[in-house]
């Protein structure tokens, strides 16, 4: 797995590539971990975490993955923050609508849409 | 010096496979997990394909009903790669119809990946639908991590041994881990409204979910899982 991190405005990008399964899962985990620290460091954005979470490269994921979403996404809300889902790659669709997720999470097919969420 | 690690993997497959393509696809993923130079990887990779093409041909081709087992040692520095001669330690015997293919790992999450290695390689030539293929990857991953987090809790001297049997119509996984086991019914509902946003406790529901069935042996410490290329009609 790979993940990339970018910057739009207040915006967090990650740009994951690869498979979600396992370790790699706890990995991501940390990334975004990561990312609110930052966020809550830097006054700019009063401390919160806007973030999307981009799935268009992601080959495949497992419930350790899903996990990862989850767990992200309660932690980020909690402090108020908001976290996205943006293009839905591989099996990760069919894994959030079994897991009846699909009103949990805001998931979005263009960037700018994704982008339009937070404005 | 602190303790010098190895850990033990084996792989046992029948000569009738192509045994070469898939210890080579197995060392490739373990080589993955190591830091040895590109040149020392190189020739690893080499011998590996060597060793698989020899036991083809030399052990194994009067005696095309028998296993070749590979047993790969890894440590800090090196990587091992020997040909088991004695295929008693293969206990598993398969059907006529069946071939039959052991993977045996110590318990560290590191090697869930060499689950998605070798389903991928078995289901390589195989008619099983691209979207099956992956659903039986994601259910294999899900009973490794199940055996080596939850059953053997991640310690390397207990194994999670994966077996699989491909039939003309259907694989067979059977995971088997040294934990204390489970109980099938005490695991929580994960589409339970109160369980939707927990974090953890879904690994059971997708391996349910993706293959046709799923049975619970010996406390739950043998998970039997099974995909058909078509779906059975239920009566």
């Amino acid at each position: 797995m790979q993940v990339n991190v970018r910057h739009k405005g207040s915006i967090t990008i990650l740009d994951i590539e690869g498979k979600v399964i396992g370790i790699d899962a706890l990995a991501l985990k940390e990334i975004i971990d990561q990312q609110m620290v930052i966020a809550d460091s830097e006054a700019g954005n009063g401390g919160k975490l806007n973030l999307i979470l981009n799935l268009e490269r992601v080959q495949m994921m497992d419930s350790s993955g899903l996990g990862t979403l989850i767990a992200s996404y309660t932690a980020i809300q909690r402090n108020d923050g908001r976290v996205v889902l943006l293009k839905l790659g591989g099996n990760v669709r069919s894994l959030i609508v079994m897991a009846k997720l699909m009103t949990i999470f805001d998931c979005y097919d263009t960037e700018a849409e994704a982008i339009g969420h937070f404005l | 010096m602190g303790e010098r690690t190895e850990q033990v993997i084996t792989l046992s497959l029948p000569s009738s496979m192509q045994q070469a393509d898939l210890l080579e696809a197995v060392v490739a993923e373990i080589l993955k997990e190591t830091n040895f130079a590109e040149d020392i990887q190189e020739r690893i990779h080499l011998a590996a394909i060597e060793a698989g093409t020899n036991a083809n041909k030399n052990d194994n081709r009067a005696r095309p009903s028998e296993q070749a087992t590979f047993q790969l040692t890894l440590t800090d520095d090196e990587l091992t790669i020997n040909t088991v001669a004695d295929t008693e330690a293969f206990k598993h015997k398969a059907s006529e119809t069946e071939q039959a293919i052991e993977l045996s790992l110590p318990s560290s999450m590191q090697h869930v990946y060499l689950l998605d290695v070798v389903v991928s390689e078995i289901l390589r030539d195989t008619d099983f639908a691209e979207e099956v293929r992956e659903q039986i990857n994601l259910a294999a991953i899900e009973a490794g991590t199940n055996a080596i987090k939850h059953g053997n809790k991640e310690d390397p001297h207990k194994r999670a041994i994966i077996l699989f049997y491909l039939d003309d119509d259907k694989l067979t996984i059977v995971i088997e881990d040294e934990g204390d086991g489970f109980t099938r019914k005490e695991v929580a509902d994960p589409l339970d409204p109160e369980n939707l946003l927990k974090s953890s406790g879904r690994g059971i529901f997708l391996m349910e979910a993706y293959m046709d069935s799923v049975i619970y042996e010996a406390d739950g410490t043998i998970i039997k899982m099974v995909k058909y290329k078509e779906t059975p009609q239920l009566p």
